[in-house]
């Protein structure tokens, strides 16, 4: 490298870093191609599942004899705790309501893999851009979500996941949109 | 503390100059490190893509600067999965480019107007000086291209030039693959013929 290209990135740091830092990132396990992520899981006033694709379609049927398929707690530090026992399209609209009279405009995503946690208790959201409220999300009982053959209609997921990563935006800041360009 | 503020303190203290060495192999673990690698990746390819153009070392550097700025504000929207890097950066140098060029037609100081970029010192410039240099043969056959219509000079540039895959090329140009590699065709068929007419 050359001086000038030490200087401009010394530059782009200094003016810009802060900026770059607080990027939402399209889906960062894309290069490992390990993780599968849900877009827009929980969202303080728009909460949906739209864009989900065939590899993502973890949504369950979650009959009348399962578990309720979510709990939030917000604790007196203002710290919310999302459980996730199942995530159901039908139940999100709920959630989302329960959110909004809780007064969050967060938008949280999720990403999950195969397998079992290493590690069990629920994950606390890296707070992105306008994140203003602490959020962890606990998937299942202890952090592992299991999903039964043939459980529910239009499952295409079975086995073990969990939550590998978890970011809070802002309602403005939550999602991407592709490759825009600039100028 | 939040896991982005964490990663800046920690690239700017220990590494205020980071370019000095090949960012690490493994995946970025923060949007800076990420726009790092794509930084280190790129940047000489772009000084290269402005030195064929100017004469100038100052508006090598404002150029190349306007680019990863720009780059920067863009970079929440650029998804790898859809294109490389380098693609996605052609398409902002060649917008910058016309820019700077719709402004120098106008009699307008485009270096000026760019704004916020620092004076280079005497290094610099030499050493872009020294660029602008080496790229005389690509200035060359930019001139030769100069003859051909516009989409075909750019296909001819990214992929003979620069080095980009035809599919880098179209992505970077916002053209089909299959219309790409016509215009490419096309711009090497009258590149020959001209060629051999003198």
């Amino acid at each position: 490298m050359s001086k000038f290209t030490d200087h401009l990135w010394r530059d782009l740091v200094n003016e810009h870093g802060p900026t770059l830092a607080q990027t939402n990132r399209p889906d960062p396990g894309r290069a490992g191609g390990r993780l599968l992520r849900r877009p827009r899981i929980l969202a303080g006033s728009t909460l949906g599942l739209a864009g989900i694709g065939a590899t993502l379609a973890l949504v369950l049927g979650g009959t009348a004899a399962t578990a309720p398929a979510f709990a939030v707690t917000r604790s007196d530090d203002g710290s919310v705790l999302v459980h996730l026992n199942y995530v159901k399209d039908l139940n999100l609209p709920q959630l989302n309501a329960k959110l909004h009279s809780m007064g969050l405009h967060e938008g949280v995503t999720i990403w999950m893999a195969s397998g079992a946690a290493s590690e069990s208790g629920a994950v606390t959201c890296a707070p992105g851009a306008g994140a203003t409220t602490p959020v962890r999300v606990l998937v299942g009982a202890n952090g592992t979500e299991t999903i039964a053959a043939g459980q529910s209609a239009g499952n295409t997921a079975e086995g073990s996941f969990h939550l590998v990563h978890c970011l809070v935006t802002g309602d403005d800041a939550a999602g991407n949109s592709g490759n825009t360009g600039a100028g | 503390m939040s896991i982005e503020s964490k990663t800046l303190v920690r690239t700017t203290r220990s590494r205020p100059v980071a370019v000095s060495r090949s960012p690490r192999g493994g995946p970025p673990t923060s949007p800076l490190e990420e726009f790092e690698q794509v930084y280190v990746r790129n940047v000489d390819v772009l000084m290269g893509y402005f030195a064929r153009r100017c004469r100038e070392p100052q508006t090598v550097a404002d150029l190349t600067s306007e680019t990863f700025v720009r780059a920067v504000d863009g970079f929440a929207g650029f998804d790898p999965r859809r294109g490389s890097d380098r693609a996605w950066l052609f398409g902002i140098a060649s917008r910058v480019f016309a820019r700077h060029c719709e402004r120098a037609a106008g009699g307008r100081d485009a270096v000026t107007r760019l704004g916020g970029h620092r004076l280079l010192d005497e290094d610099e410039i030499e050493e872009l000086a020294e660029r602008i240099d080496a790229e005389r043969s690509g200035a060359a056959l930019l001139r030769r291209c100069e003859q051909l219509p516009a989409v075909e000079r750019a296909a001819i540039e990214l992929v003979d030039l620069e080095g980009l895959t035809p599919k880098e090329a179209a992505l970077a140009l916002g053209v089909s693959r299959v219309a790409f590699r016509q215009r490419l065709s096309r711009a090497r068929s009258r590149l020959r013929k001209g060629a051999s007419e003198q």
